[in-house]
């Protein structure tokens, strides 16, 4: 399907691009971080140590407020005191006001954010470019009304529809045991399954396949008047030969670059998801900038470590978009702000 | 004679606008586009069928239209006695291996996402015949019967050249074997030099594996090359139908003739002629003209009985009331260029758009009969200006629509033979208007 002129555009693309190198790097250290979380990660990022919160990252200081009760005169008075709390080694990137640690709950964040951004871009890909493919293929009153339910989904703004679609649906997740901690590779003390938001993937694919819809069926439009179509279609191939073999393969291409940005947003819309408490993701980006919010004016680093991760992912995410569409179709314009 | 393989009878493809959903819930009344409006014709087995005519006359509706790509507005095909639109199952599996089409894009005609063998094994792959090996050792012989060779089986599209891929689009047409292929255009996008390569190979398959040709173009000096028949289009019509030496040598409609016509000749005898091309454009088909519809452009318009003004005369005449009748005079325009605000240089406007309309001297009864008629638009009275050179000047042409009648090398034109109902119609239609008083201008 990926002709040799298409993997040449690739190649000589990239090799002037600087970006487009940055954004595969970027993506590549990521998914690195997120398959081998658990050899990678320094500690257990749902172990607590109340001993040791809020310690900042590594080159940092932070003074806390400590309360304590101390016997004075054979009194006993409350005593305010500032703190200075040492930065460890050990939490480079510091802990959380429970004591975990920053660098593992952002390392086993990213778990979160890559599954629903991949499951869920996956579903909104299939679901949206059959829908499109079907509507544009066929045209006519089809056409009509599966773009017109496209049009209302598109009315409502995707953080409420998702938040709605949550609310009716509850907060399904999977269980996955984890093979590296399961098979003994990795430490016992690792959290032993990796959780996959159903909900979550379902909501994200269901907000964001408008867009692949209304890609493919314009596509499928250009693509069904060429005259291989009606070659196809006078040689007695089906609807659905034709579909297969002729339309879907060259439609794909704006797409793939679509699907890369749409990756982005979707990642972005977990996180919010998380942010706000809707996910039911106890791990995850989002969920930590959450719990870290509070704690913004005397602990910064709680909130930023995972907000920069977010910001890594999408830049990487979008840097890769913008190679793909410059190297597969230099006509397309972006069709960046999707949701 | 045997039965032809492809017979078309009273063919018609309509496409309607208007018919969106909006239109649809108002009531407005779809509009119809007559692409291709009542053709009949047959195809003999083994011969080539050349279809000509001018950019949008329909060909390729036809084309399309009689390999059931699109469903027909009216009319019947058979195919080897099969009627195409009532096939369904195996006998539509069976018609769509017996028929294929080589269409006439070599850019948009071949999937660019495809391999050359990929491509001609296509219909093998849809009928699902032979295995995989075998398929590709069939595309390699295929490939070679063309002209290109083996080794570029698994190359794609975009490195061959036009004639190269047109070479593919005929190869995966051969495919399956056919018994009769549709050829759309195929040579009209290739330079000259590579149009003769393909033409030969076209002509060479035919002779070797006894394939019969509908071969559509616009380029009568290709069909004259590889047609034994010619079908002359105009409108969504045919106006004639004949062997080809005929068709040139002894062009019978006058749309035929003026075709040939307009074909620049090598030959230094020729440097002078003055290539006479046809006036105006087509109609639109969406609201073709009455009667005949060459009649907007015809030379050789047929008079009304009772009248005999010079044939460009005549013309000029026809053409201007049909401006007027379509509105096509702007009335406030020509008052400005008078250069009368208050309109009452009526004698001033007459002259003026006498002028503008007429290049040819009008006999004096005539030059009355239109300055009455300018006389009435210039009171903004389009109906009766128009109804003036319609008493007088009204052609048997458009009241009257010819037919093909039968026989070897039929036309569509009142100037000749015709079945003998339209005979009929036109002969009751000029004892009407004969009675009506023609001559005598009305004052």
């Amino acid at each position: 399907m990926i002709s040799p002129r298409t993997l040449r555009n690739l190649r000589s693309e990239l090799s002037r691009s600087l970006l487009a190198k940055l954004g595969i790097a970027i993506l590549a250290v990521i998914l690195f971080i997120a398959l081998f979380a658990p050899l990678l990660a320094p500690h257990d990022p749902t172990e607590q140590d109340l001993d040791n919160t809020n310690i900042p990252p590594l080159g940092f200081t932070a003074t806390e407020n400590q309360t304590t009760s101390e016997m004075v005169d054979g009194e006993v008075k409350i005593v305010e005191k500032q703190v200075v709390v040492n930065t460890t080694a050990e939490h480079p990137l510091g802990t959380d006001s429970l004591g975990r640690d920053v660098l593992s709950r952002t390392m086993f964040g990213a778990r979160t954010s890559l599954l629903v951004g991949l499951f869920g871009t996956a579903i909104a890909v299939v679901l949206g470019v059959t829908v499109g493919i079907t509507a544009g293929y066929y045209g006519g009153r089809i056409d009509d009304a599966l773009m017109r339910f496209a049009d209302v989904m598109l009315a409502f703004p995707s953080l409420v529809l998702a938040i709605a679609l949550i609310g009716l649906w509850g907060q399904a997740s999977l269980r996955l045991p984890d093979p590296l901690v399961a098979s003994g590779i990795a430490s016992q003390t690792m959290p032993e399954s990796i959780v996959l938001p159903g909900t979550v993937i379902a909501v994200v694919a269901l907000v964001n396949w408008v867009w692949f819809a209304r890609v493919a069926r314009g596509e499928a439009l250009s693509v069904r008047d060429q005259e291989y179509v009606k070659a196809a279609r006078s040689m007695g191939g089906s609807d659905l030969h034709v579909i297969l073999k002729h339309v879907l393969p060259n439609s794909l291409t704006p797409i793939l670059v679509l699907a890369t940005i749409q990756i982005a947003a979707i990642i972005l819309l977990e996180s919010s998801l998380s942010f706000l408490g809707f996910s039911g993701a106890q791990l995850s980006w989002g969920f930590d900038i959450a719990q870290g919010r509070q704690y913004l004016s005397s602990s910064w680093w709680i909130a930023t470590v995972p907000g920069l991760a977010i910001v890594a992912a999408v830049v990487g995410i979008n840097l890769i978009g913008d190679w793909l569409r410059d190297a597969l179709d230099p006509g397309i314009e972006g069709q960046g702000g999707a949701s | 004679m045997t039965d032809p393989l492809v017979r078309v009878d009273g063919l018609e493809k309509y496409y309607y606008e208007n018919d969106t959903l909006l239109d649809r819930l108002t009531g407005a009344e779809p509009e119809a586009v007559r692409a291709v409006d009542g053709v009949s014709f047959e195809v003999r087995e083994g011969e080539t069928l050349g279809v000509v005519g001018e950019s949008g006359c329909g060909k390729s509706t036809l084309a399309e239209t009689l390999m059931r790509l699109r469903e027909p507005t009216g009319g019947s095909v058979t195919f080897d006695g099969d009627p195409v639109y009532d096939l369904s199952g195996d006998d539509l599996d069976a018609f769509r291996r017996r028929a294929q089409v080589m269409f006439q894009d070599p850019f948009s005609s071949l999937d660019p996402r495809m391999t050359a063998g990929e491509i001609i094994t296509e219909p093998l792959a849809i009928h699902d015949v032979g295995t995989v090996a075998e398929r590709r050792e069939r595309a390699e012989t295929l490939l070679e019967e063309v002209g290109l060779s083996a080794d570029q089986i698994d190359r794609y599209p975009h490195e061959f050249s036009g004639g190269q891929r047109q070479r593919i689009g005929f190869a995966r047409a051969l495919a399956i074997d056919p018994e009769f292929i549709v050829l759309d255009e195929p040579v009209s996008a290739l330079d000259v030099s590579v149009q003769a390569q393909v033409l030969n190979l076209l002509a060479d398959m035919q002779a070797e594996r006894d394939l019969t040709y509908l071969f559509i173009a616009h380029d009568l000096s290709v069909v004259r090359h590889i047609s034994d028949r010619v079908a002359v289009m105009y409108l969504g019509e045919v106006v004639e139908i004949g062997p080809t030496e005929e068709i040139f040598e002894s062009p019978q409609h006058p749309y035929t003739k003026a075709l040939l016509e307009s074909v620049p000749r090598a030959d230094t005898d020729e440097r002078d002629r003055v290539v006479e091309t046809i006036r105006g454009d087509v109609p639109s088909p969406r609201n073709p003209p009455s009667g005949c519809s060459f009649r907007t452009r015809c030379p050789e318009l047929i008079q009304p009985p009772g009248l005999d003004v010079p044939q460009a005369t005549f013309r000029e005449i026809s053409d201007f009331r049909t401006r007027i009748e379509n509105g096509d005079i702007d009335v406030d325009l020509r008052w400005e260029q008078v250069g009368d605000a208050n309109r009452e240089d009526r004698a001033a406007f007459v002259d003026s758009l006498r002028e503008e309309a007429f290049d040819e001297p009008l006999p004096d009864a005539d030059e009355e009969t239109v300055r009455e008629a300018i006389r009435a638009l210039a009171d903004g009275d389009r109906e009766t200006a128009a109804a003036t050179l319609r008493e007088r000047y009204r052609s048997p042409c458009e009241a009257v629509e010819p037919a093909l009648p039968a026989g070897d090398h039929p036309d569509a034109c009142l100037l000749n033979e015709q079945p003998d109902d339209v005979e009929a119609a036109r002969e009751e239609w000029e004892a009407e208007h004969d009675a009506s008083g023609v001559g005598t201008p009305s004052q």
